[in-house]
């Protein structure tokens, strides 16, 4: 874990409202793994570090995809290149990926997209065919940008692609990783019992001192979706007791 | 010009005035990259006899300046404690004490005779902001005998030091304070978290699972340092001031206002380096004040 002084590099629009921010942190861009996240702080930023997914990786600089759900992500998306982050990483436990499997499928819904660069890049590193599966609910709200052998588009409306859900359209495959909406996890759950999935959370210190991103789980108690987290085997969250929606519109 | 920063806490010498508040440094093995170099000390998650789940999520919320929370004392139970913990904490060079945690004022003095003596545990910050299960849930620290009861309960079983945290949920903080210090504490802690409740609009309901939870952050602040130093004012003993410190002139207004050390907790979650940079611009202040020591800070009100 490395706390970073960042400098923000690089900022993209990829869907409606919906930014690629990158930001020069050399150790953690050296050393995340893909599902991990980085906690960021800033100058006159609200008192919590906000946690985001690492979405790219590469040489000295990161990148994170976010768009403006509270306070926090608003002031985000005010800054300038130059501006400075506290960064905080890596955290947490990524999706841990070992040879073997010979087809991933990468399922994500909206801002979900975030874990899977990297985890498409680590998936084909160790030889698996990835399909990416990428939802949100029209075509504007999509993340434009893709990896893989083959991509597969789902659209609420049926704006483009498959009409209806990532995990609806999804082909079954020796691998199953899935990041998006509680709600949506909830169903991948049901379908790939097995799969991997990154999940949402309030979250505090991002370390494992506050237990506040407590994650209930199938056999019994909670732990850290900052720590064991956040990527967990399906089966085993239990998905009654998880909150399926955050809401952020009052945080400050 | 290197600046004598020790504090006497009763018996105790701490080389530092800064301890890590419990609940928020976790048993303290948690955090690599904290530099423990600058702790006086630690507390220690709070804990019980028996292990806790704690309570569902939603856990946190963040309120301007602040956060409430609500983790229910998740925690391992005190076999699991003295098993996993109090061996490293035995090798350190700075005293953990231990936040401890019951439903009765028995239970407090059990839990205390458990930890009397394990190497590791260098004494005991009791929270007495827990209900009082035997006389229908109320607060021990919102009442002057149950506080005092449990403060000698857990007394009786140990020599080691013996801290009471008190709430800030109080009338008049004095009275609970004297009433702890005659049932045997060696020092007070001063303050817990404030009871707070935030509502989700679009859920219509508590953000929290709990519906309340416990107001910390720098938005306590000032409320935290009148009540140390109305504590303080109150008692012969040490006083250890909490509350929303940030900053070293936070802490520096806590040690002002006539409390002997201070514990910084939510600024942790912000800043895994926050308590050493506490410390170090203690010292700062103190130097560029041209004061060696610590205990040549001028305090208000002066001293005789």
């Amino acid at each position: 874990m490395f706390l970073v002084d960042a400098a923000i590099t690089g900022r993209r629009q990829v869907a409606r409202d919906t930014f690629v921010i990158a930001m020069h942190a050399p150790e953690i861009a050296a050393t995340v793994r893909a599902g991990q996240f980085v906690n960021l702080g800033w100058a006159s930023g609200p008192l919590l570090r906000r946690p985001f997914s690492v979405y790219g990786a590469e040489g000295e600089h990161i990148e994170i995809v976010l768009k403006a759900v509270g306070v926090g992500t608003a002031q985000l998306l005010l800054m300038t290149l130059g501006d400075r982050l506290s960064c905080l990483g890596p955290l947490g436990h990524g999706f841990g990926l070992l040879a073997g499997p010979q087809s991933a499928v990468l399922v994500s819904g909206g801002l979900g997209v975030a874990p899977m660069p990297l985890a498409a890049r680590e998936a084909a590193s160790l030889g698996m065919r990835v399909i990416w599966v990428h939802g949100a609910r029209s075509s504007d709200e999509l993340c434009s940008e893709s990896e893989g052998n083959q991509v597969i588009w789902a659209t609420d409306d049926g704006s483009r692609g498959f009409a209806g859900t990532a995990v609806a359209a999804a082909p079954d495959a020796d691998l199953v990783l899935a990041c998006g909406p509680n709600r949506m996890l909830a169903a991948v759950a049901v379908r790939w019992p097995d799969a991997l999935v990154a999940i949402e959370t309030y979250m505090g210190c991002g370390t494992g001192v506050c237990l506040g991103c407590a994650v209930p789980l199938e056999r019994g108690g909670y732990d850290r979706a900052c720590k064991e987290g956040p990527v967990y085997r399906a089966a085993d969250i239990d998905w009654a007791s998880l909150p399926p929606h955050l809401s952020y519109a009052v945080t400050a | 010009m290197t600046c004598d920063l020790s504090v006497a806490i009763g018996a105790l010498t701490l080389r530092g005035p800064v301890l890590a508040a419990s609940g928020t440094f976790g048993y303290g093995t948690e955090v690599s990259l904290l530099e423990r170099r600058a702790l006086g000390g630690m507390v220690s998650k709070g804990i019980f006899l028996r292990p806790r789940e704690g309570t569902p999520p939603p856990r946190i919320a963040e309120t301007p300046s602040g956060m409430l929370n609500a983790i229910g004392l998740q925690g391992p139970g005190v076999e699991a404690l003295i098993r996993d913990y109090a061996p490293k904490w035995a090798e350190w060079d700075f005293p953990v004490f231990v936040n401890i945690n019951a439903e009765s004022a028995a239970e407090y003095g059990e839990l205390a005779a458990r930890l009397d003596g394990v190497p590791g545990v260098a004494g005991f910050e009791i929270n007495i902001s827990c209900p009082n299960v035997e006389q229908g849930g109320l607060y021990f620290g919102n009442d002057p005998r149950a506080a005092a009861a449990v403060t000698e309960s857990v007394r009786k079983r140990t020599r080691l030091p013996v801290w009471v945290k008190l709430t800030p949920m109080v009338s008049d903080i004095g009275v609970i304070a004297r009433a702890v210090e005659a049932a045997g504490a060696d020092a007070l802690c001063a303050i817990n978290t404030f009871v707070g409740m935030s509502i989700d609009l679009n859920a219509y309901k508590p953000r929290l699972s709990f519906r309340t939870g416990g107001l910390s952050g720098p938005a306590i602040r000032p409320l935290a340092v009148h009540l140390a130093h109305q504590a303080a004012r109150a008692v012969r003993i040490p006083v250890i001031g909490i509350g929303g410190i940030t900053r070293s002139e936070d802490a520096l207004e806590f040690l002002v206002a006539g409390c002997a050390a201070v514990q910084v907790g939510t600024a942790t979650f912000v800043n895994p380096c926050a308590i050493a940079e506490v410390h170090d611009g203690i010292a700062t202040f103190l130097e560029a004040k041209g004061l060696s020591s610590l205990a040549d800070l001028p305090r208000y009100p002066p001293r005789d």
